[in-house]
């Protein structure tokens, strides 16, 4: 039951956010429209390019829907709506995260051609440049929760949520998460102005459609995990428990999506500058102000 | 419900994902086999027929980074027990993980004097 | 025509089932159409894709429909076919105000190139794909360019190539199987290359097969190594060989001639060298590196060693070809990491050579031994360098801009731009009318620029005088098109940049501009500014443009607003007396980097707007009646890209000879220059930055 819901979760999760991304590109609200991508994904032709790794090629889109579904599987949508509250949950979620970027490579090294090989391995300097600023802030919520239960670490924010309590976490989060999911204005790997598609370009067909949905279900994912460890997870007054994970995760994904939307794609430099030499400074001193502050008030 | 329990419920997940991923592709070939014609299996590059293959030794040109990110992300492995217990164990807990980070950072300030921290 | 078929020539093999007609209705409902020459051709001849529920495709791959936009040059045309044949079935064919390629099958759907003729004709095709998506049996698309031919190449002489497998005339080796491309494609890389050099083929692989090959390639070493400057071993297959030794060897034995020449540049600044004498200065890390005075490096800052060049032969061919010196004296032994470059000028050249054949027994390759004739980055480390086209058909550069890139990860060591839809002049006899048809035609994303042109040269041939009132009108109808013209511009950054607002923005704007009047211009006036004002405020826009594209010093012949935007006052409208009437006054910017090209299109949009205010309303450039239909005419026209200037000649009523001047010419020759050592996505931005129009390059 609590597998059903949760999977239900995500897929409407990313239907919602297929129709607001074409909303937002076309100008058209068109609620069947992801519907009639994933069929018309599904009858055209998925075509293997010639001299692949195969191995690489077909693992790929699998693994990364695979990655994004177990991401969320250990995040609660409410007190026990969640597939597995995991004593390590945070850490759990992390050492998915990492296989993002096993996908990525191994999509781009796949297809054995120019634009998606270099996308794969500029994703491998996207993952040293984000990396950091996924982890440290994590680790600052479960030191106010003691525990690595992510359930654990919602309740931690009975009296009042992370993001106020520690927001330079929740903004190096928030945008690591997008620099994660590989969305603009972080879409190094499939930059279609850069790249033509990139990690992306060699894939066609149903391999496309289940490429497509594992992105989307990704950006869920990581919006559910912001819901929890910044935004207070299931609590909120009036609704039950669940409506409030929902209605928080939707509206982290549309923001990142709005963020896409209004920015340039960065520069590969950039964002390996910045987030080491601002990134990573600000998440040790958010972890620092986070450590004194559980010292001080008690 | 039980750590192994768990653990096989996230099993059984990815499992079933693959399952219906399968049947997608299993559907999806119901309605025909890829039409092999020429051209079509190369790589699209922009209206060129390129055939050559491309894999190679590619320069990660961000390897100053990849080194520091090495010392980071062992680092982090420490961080979690640490901050399981940080509360109970309070200062002494704040002041260890202070000098190993202060350490760390020297590091990151020596490899970006050092030039490690660009495009290489 | 083919609307009478009710399958398309592109469509998958199935009978109906009701899972198939879904599919067919959904991808009716979900048109992804592929724009050729590009989405900003599309923009310009008027064409609102969104409104005709048609999606923008990135690449073939994600297209369901291949949108042919007006006639395609003979090249581009091959380009499509490539496009096409890449596309997954079901696929589809619209063609908008032109014939259908000669390489494609018949158009699906063609129609005339308008917005109310692409509406019905985007409905035609809809009901195409929901009907005969599948059909019984469709045929195989096929064509000359997608030809691949085996041929037989001796991995010691690439000259030799034969139809058949055999053994080498120079060697006695056996040739290997090569796939070689159609007919145009493997010929034009090297053409385009511009190689000087012989590229030697050397192939680890072949190496390890017998010790005679060695001595086959030594003796042809000492023969030719005058003519074999750019002599290289290709090792990438060697690498190929070893992580993928199930693949069919043949296949991989497929030739590299691309990568070989990247260290062309060792023969070049090596030939120094050999000429003088004297102590010479050499950087440890990059032998090429040879000066006559102490300093330091170019490529990575070291101090250069003293180096003594040798009075025997034996040292001086060793300095030129220190490719071969590694390979002699470290191939088999030198598996101790030790850095193997600093062996390079260790004088001691004792070369044996019999360690080639403790190399090829061991059967053993080191990293070292792999990568040692690999091109140099500047950091001094081996890598596989790639030739990569960018064009003629990528998302964010212009249509026909075939750019190409060779790639050292993902930075760029050298590029290359060439039009594949250049404008030739030397055309045969036409009539004065159908001359200024023909030219605004040919140049889509400038028609009203070259239509002014076209007619200023004809009436100065026959010796007309401006008429103030007809001026005004073009005037204004040529800064209308400037301000469309740099919101297409715009647009194509935001495509570019994945920068979806702008895109979005600057395209709806653009549709607006093309055809208001003087009115409806003015109304746009808050829009304009509040896009531009925007623009200048956007986060990483700035950091994303600035400092790119920076024309080096002494950048010969720059017009339009590359030029304004490094400091230059060059605009032929300063010169113009209706110009200075309507109180044009011309404003630069100086940074000469694409941030500032970005804002000096704004700049220009806003001084444009004013000038058509006091203008009036935009005319159409039409041809005035003329009395003497011969003499030679001269005219020069502020295109949107810059000055471009015609002269022509006509006699009785016929245009007899062209010779056309413009801007696009002298700035594709830019690209090389910025492309050089600048990473992927910032040589991209640099190359979109000069706003090149492929079309109005001269050939």
């Amino acid at each position: 039951m609590t597998v059903a819901l949760v999977l239900l979760t995500l897929l409407v999760g990313a239907w919602l956010l297929a129709v607001i991304e074409a909303w937002l590109t076309t100008g058209r609200l068109r609620p069947v429209a992801p519907l009639l991508a994933g069929l018309s994904h599904l009858g055209r032709e998925s075509i293997l390019a010639r001299k692949p790794d195969r191995l690489f090629f077909e693992t790929a889109p699998v693994l990364l829907l695979v990655v994004a579904v177990l991401g969320a599987a250990v995040l609660p949508l409410a007190p026990d709506l969640v597939i597995a509250d995991l004593a390590t949950g945070a850490l759990f979620l992390n050492a998915v995260l990492a296989y993002v970027l096993v996908s990525l490579i191994m999509a781009g090294w796949g297809p054995n051609g120019a634009y998606a090989m270099v996308g794969g391995w500029r994703f491998l300097g996207q993952l040293i440049a984000y990396s950091m600023l996924i982890v440290m802030p994590i680790t600052a919520t479960a030191m106010r929760a003691e525990s690595l239960l992510n359930s654990a670490i919602v309740e931690s924010q009975a009296g009042l949520w992370n993001i106020v309590y520690q927001p330079l976490g929740f903004v190096l989060f928030f945008i690591a998460a997008i620099a994660l999911a590989f969305r603009s204005p972080f879409d190094l790997p499939t930059a279609p102005g850069e790249l033509a598609g990139g990690v992306d370009a060699e894939y066609t067909g149903v391999r496309l459609a289940v490429l497509r949905l594992a992105r989307l279900v990704m950006v869920i994912t990581l919006s559910a995990a912001t819901t929890v460890f910044f935004l207070g997870g299931w609590q909120g007054p009036l609704l039950p428990p669940w409506a409030w994970s929902l209605i928080k995760t939707l509206a982290v994904a549309v923001s990142m999506l709005l963020v896409g939307f209004y920015l340039p794609r960065i520069r590969e430099a950039d964002l390996l500058g910045w987030c080491w030499k601002l990134g990573i400074p600000l998440a040790l001193l958010n972890i620092l102000i986070v450590g004194l502050l559980i010292l001080v008030v008690p | 419900m039980s750590a192994t329990q768990q653990y096989s419920l996230l099993l059984g997940l990815a499992l079933g994902v693959l399952g219906t991923v399968l049947s997608l592709y299993g559907l999806a070939r119901s309605l025909g086999a890829t039409r092999q014609e020429p051209g079509k299996d190369v790589p699209a590059s922009a209206g060129v027929l390129s055939r050559d293959p491309v894999w190679g030794r590619y320069h990660a040109r961000y390897y100053g980074y990849a080194l520091l990110f090495l010392a980071f992300d062992m680092e982090m492995a420490y961080m979690y027990p640490w901050a399981v217990v940080f509360k109970e164990v309070g200062l002494v807990a704040l002041l260890d993980m202070g000098v190993f980070l202060a350490i760390l950072f020297l590091g990151l300030l020596y490899g970006w004097s050092q030039g490690a921290l660009r495009r290489q | 025509m083919s609307e009478a078929a009710t399958t398309l020539a592109g469509a998958r093999k199935g009978r109906p089932s009701i899972l198939r007609r879904w599919v067919g209705q959904a991808l009716a409902r979900n048109l992804s159409c592929l724009v050729v020459p590009g989405p900003e051709v599309a923009l310009a001849h008027g064409l609102d894709l969104a409104a005709a529920d048609m999606r923008i495709a990135a690449t073939p791959r994600d297209a369901t429909v291949l949108l042919i936009v007006g006639e395609l040059s003979q090249k581009l045309d091959e380009a499509t076919a490539v496009l096409y044949a890449q596309m997954p079935r079901p696929r589809a064919i619209l063609v908008l105000g032109g014939s259908a390629p000669s390489s494609l099958p018949q158009a699906d759907v063609s129609a005339d190139l308008s917005q109310t003729e692409l509406m019905e004709a985007a409905t035609r095709l809809q009901r195409l794909l929901a009907e005969g998506a599948f059909a019984a049996s469709p045929d195989d698309f096929d064509s000359s360019i997608l030809q691949t031919k085996t041929e037989y190449v001796c991995p010691m002489h690439p000259e030799v190539v034969e139809d058949e497998p055999g053994s080498c005339p120079k060697c006695g080796m056996d040739l290997v199987a090569r796939e070689a491309g159609g007919d145009s494609d493997a010929g034009e890389h090297d053409e385009n290359r511009g190689h000087e050099h012989h590229e030697h083929h050397h192939d680890h692989k072949h190496e390890s097969e017998g010790h005679d090959h060695h001595h086959a390639h030594h003796n042809d070493h000492g023969q030719s190594h005058e003519r074999h400057h750019g002599h290289h071993q290709n090792h990438k297959h060697a690498h190929d060989h070893e992580q993928h030794q199930g693949d069919d060897d043949h296949e991989h034995a497929h030739c590299h001639e691309h990568e070989d020449h990247q260290g062309q540049d060792h023969g070049h600044q090596q030939e120094p060298a050999q000429e003088q004498s004297g102590t010479e200065y050499i950087c440890p890390m990059h032998p090429e590196v040879v000066r006559s005075e102490p300093g330091r490096c170019p490529k990575c800052g070291m101090d250069l060693e003293p180096h003594k060049p040798g009075e025997d032969e034996s040292v001086k061919e060793d300095v030129s070809e220190h490719d071969h010196e590694h390979h002699h004296d470290h191939s088999g032994h030198d598996h101790d990491g030790h850095d193997h470059s600093d062996h390079d000028h260790d004088h001691d050249h004792d070369h044996d050579h019999d360690h080639d054949h403790d190399h090829d027994s061991s059967g053993f390759m080191s990293m070292v031994e792999v990568t040692k004739d690999l091109p140099r980055s500047a950091d001094g480390l081996a890598m596989d360098w790639l030739e990569v086209p960018f064009g003629p058909c990528f998302p964010g550069l212009p249509g026909g801009l075939k750019l190409t890139l060779t790639l050292d990860g993902d930075g760029v060591t050298e590029g290359q731009a060439t039009s594949l839809v250049a404008m030739n002049t030397s055309s045969e006899e036409v009539a004065v009318e159908t001359f200024i048809e023909r030219l605004a035609a040919a140049m889509p994303l400038a028609p009203v620029s070259y239509r002014l042109l076209a007619c200023r040269a004809i009436e100065q041939a026959a010796g007309l005088e401006p008429d103030p009132a007809v001026e005004r009108g073009r005037a204004a109808a040529l800064e209308r098109e400037r301000i469309a013209s740099h919101l297409g511009w715009l647009a194509q950054l935001g495509r570019q940049l994945s920068f979806v607002w702008l895109t979005r923005r600057a395209a709806a704007l653009q549709l607006e501009t093309q055809r208001a009047d003087r009115e409806q211009l003015v109304a746009l006036r808050p829009a304009l500014q509040s896009l531009i004002a925007r623009l200048e405020h956007t986060p990483l826009l700035k950091a994303r443009l600035k400092g790119i594209g920076a024309l080096p010093h002494g950048s010969q012949d720059l017009r339009g607003t590359v030029a304004r935007a490094s400091g230059r006052t060059e605009d032929a409208r300063q010169a113009d007396a209706m110009y200075r009437e309507l109180g044009f006054e011309m404003r630069a910017e100086s940074a000469g980097d694409a941030w500032a090209r970005l804002r000096q299109r704004h700049v220009e949009i806003m001084t444009s707007l004013d000038l058509v205010e006091v203008a009036g309303d935009p005319e159409l450039p039409k041809l005035r009646a003329i009395d003497n239909p011969s003499g030679t005419g001269e005219a020069t026209v502020e295109t949107p890209r810059g000055r471009a200037t015609l002269r022509l000649t006509q006699e009785r009523g016929q245009v007899v000879s062209v010779e056309l001047d413009s801007a696009c010419s002298q700035h594709i020759g830019l690209v090389a220059d910025l492309v050089e050592g600048q990473e992927l996505g910032d040589a991209l931005v640099a190359v979109g930055s000069l706003d090149l129009s492929p079309w109005e390059v001269t050939s």
